[in-house]
């Protein structure tokens, strides 16, 4: 299995972090390694949050992502900042928060995360579970049940609810 | 053993746990209050106390005064805090009072970015604290497993050399996440080759012997035995003088415990150097992944290229760099810390990448090695930081 890099980047209270660690936790218990980065500014809310996550059957060298296999615009100023590390990757990107500009080489996939968390979640705060979803499945390393483990240890009392965003992502993005 | 997907803090807190902390004293500041925060949980549990300072400075002087009770102690903080420590630092090391250290390395000066990292104190670890006349001990952690492995060793090194560790760490090692492994049992420890060396106290009467020796063991108050400790230049047994000859002698051990068991410090890391390749890269903490990486990909390149990655800082390794290679140092600050001091003690002029609060990627890594193997010069790190 070759180094799998995944890109999630938003504004703080997103869930940017969260979705990272589920990530990375699901592929650990699923007896892969990973590692994530995360970068922010100094604000809680509101502010810049940016996860690089490297999945990997072997010993992880670099932890930074330069050429996301998935790259996760959860905001237009994610968008533009990030688009240029993707040359033949995956951006999921939500239409209601970014307008895609000019993407050589990426596949640009939209994910109206917010929408599919209120029908599938009934709260909009689980978008950044629908991209979970999505991401899992496009990687395809493990079963999608360790992710959702990892949501339950992360968010033990919004569990119930991400886990039904992430399976409405996970099902959305059958290929 | 254990296996976890958590971050560099979270590893440190473990170690320390493990290795019988008994008091943490700190101030919280990101990337290293959850190791504050973390502590505050576990210790209370383990037995020990966790008490939140009104500043650093208080903070490190609270954990002198646990080590002078007889507890192992540490602090955790960041280039703001680090700076704040300087004054008990320097009691630390002259009361010779075995305590650990975690810096968080953010990107500066001041307080800069807080969820970006740097490597500005390089130089700061090495001279914590006024005065001159000592030896730090500085070890640097590339990952959240090797978080947890140094600072139990740290505890040993404090222990044994009757002096402050600092773990100078970086917000990418102890901000990122990482799978990481802790041992649950005598067994497991040792499989990891580590061990706990137990908190000792001096019998005395000669608190402050005026040798090199290791494993002397630590001045501990209150405990009947006479012992006193002070700012103030000891005599042996411990009582303040104004005597430069006592002042030499104190200072000359406080160099030479550390400088005689040099490898008991020394660590590094070395990596395609078999074939004494033209370029040989040169850094510490997470930068070094990125330039294993880098390197692995220019040999897949057939690029003559390999790397020193240094595990502990201070003191430094100069024999090291005896090479008679082009050397390449990767640094995150913009002016250069580490490289001066590759540049001393290879008596020759150095490359140099200085990033800000970024990693570099490993192409322009690789995109660097090559043009440094054409023998051209690196465009200066204050320019354009693409190199093409």
């Amino acid at each position: 299995m070759s180094r799998h890099e995944v890109l999630i980047s938003g504004f703080g209270g997103q869930g940017v972090a969260v979705t990272g660690r589920a990530l990375g936790s699901a592929a650990v218990s699923a007896g892969l390694r990973a590692t994530m980065l995360l970068s922010h500014g100094t604000e809680t809310r509101g502010g810049y949050v940016r996860s690089q996550v490297v999945i990997s059957d072997e010993s992880i060298d670099s932890p930074v992502v330069e050429n996301p296999d998935i790259f996760c615009a959860l905001s237009q100023a994610a968008y533009t900042r990030f688009i240029h590390l993707v040359s033949q990757g995956v951006v999921f990107y939500d239409p209601e928060t970014a307008t895609p500009g000019p993407a050589s080489g990426a596949r640009l996939v939209a994910v109206p995360a917010r929408e599919i968390a209120l029908e599938s979640a009934g709260n909009e705060r689980a978008a950044n579970s629908v991209m979970l979803g999505a991401v899992l499945r496009r990687l395809n390393l493990f079963p999608v049940k360790y992710g959702m483990q990892a949501l339950r240890g992360l968010l033990p009392r919004h569990a119930e609810s991400n886990i039904r965003a992430v399976r409405a992502g996970y099902l959305r993005y059958m290929e | 053993m254990r296996t976890f997907f958590d971050t560099g803090n979270a590893a440190i807190v473990e170690a320390a746990v493990l290795s019988g902390c008994g008091v943490f004293s700190g101030y919280p500041i990101t990337p290293a209050t959850e190791i504050a925060e973390n502590m505050s949980r576990r210790l209370p549990l383990a037995g020990g106390f966790y008490i939140q300072a009104e500043d650093e400075t208080a903070a490190l002087h609270i954990c002198i005064g646990g080590a002078l009770g007889g507890l192992k102690t540490m602090t955790a903080t960041s280039g703001p805090g680090y700076v704040l420590y300087a004054d008990p630092y320097g009691w630390a090391i002259s009361g010779e009072v075995p305590l650990v250290i975690v810096n968080a390395q953010r990107v500066g000066p001041v307080s800069g970015i807080t969820g970006a990292p740097g490597q500005g104190e390089f130089y700061l670890s090495r001279y914590p604290t006024h005065g001159g006349n000592f030896e730090t001990v500085v070890l640097a952690p590339n990952s959240v497993q090797e978080a947890f492995t140094m600072t139990m060793e740290a505890f040993n090194l404090a222990e044994r050399f009757r002096t402050p560790v600092t773990i100078l760490a970086d917000q990418l090692v102890t901000d990122g996440y990482e799978s990481f492994t802790v041992p649950e049992n005598e067994e497991e420890l040792r499989a990891l080759g580590l061990e706990v060396i137990p908190r000792r106290a001096h019998p005395g009467p000669d608190f402050y012997p005026a040798c090199d020796a290791l494993d002397v063991p630590p001045v501990v108050l209150g405990l009947g035995l006479g012992a006193a400790c002070s700012d103030w230049t000891p005599t042996a047994e411990g009582y303040d003088t104004e005597d430069t000859a006592e002042q030499m002698r104190h200072a000359r051990r406080l160099i030479y415990k550390i400088l005689a068991h040099r490898d008991l410090v020394d660590r590094s890391e070395l990596h395609a150097l078999e074939d004494d390749p033209d370029v040989v890269l040169v850094s510490y903490g997470s930068p070094s992944r990125v330039v294993l990486g880098a390197v692995k990909e220019a040999r897949r390149q057939d690029l003559s290229a390999g790397c020193i990655r240094l595990k502990s800082l201070w003191p430094f390794q100069d024999e090291l760099f005896r090479r008679k290679a082009e050397y390449f140092v990767v640094e995150l600050n913009v002016e250069g810390q580490l490289v001066r001091e590759v540049e001393r003690a290879s008596r020759r002029p150095a490359h140099f990448m200085g990033l800000c609060g970024e990693l570099p990627s490993s192409a322009e890594l690789v995109r660097a090695i090559r043009r440094i193997l054409r023998g051209e010069a690196l465009p200066p790190a204050t320019d354009e930081r693409e190199i093409r």
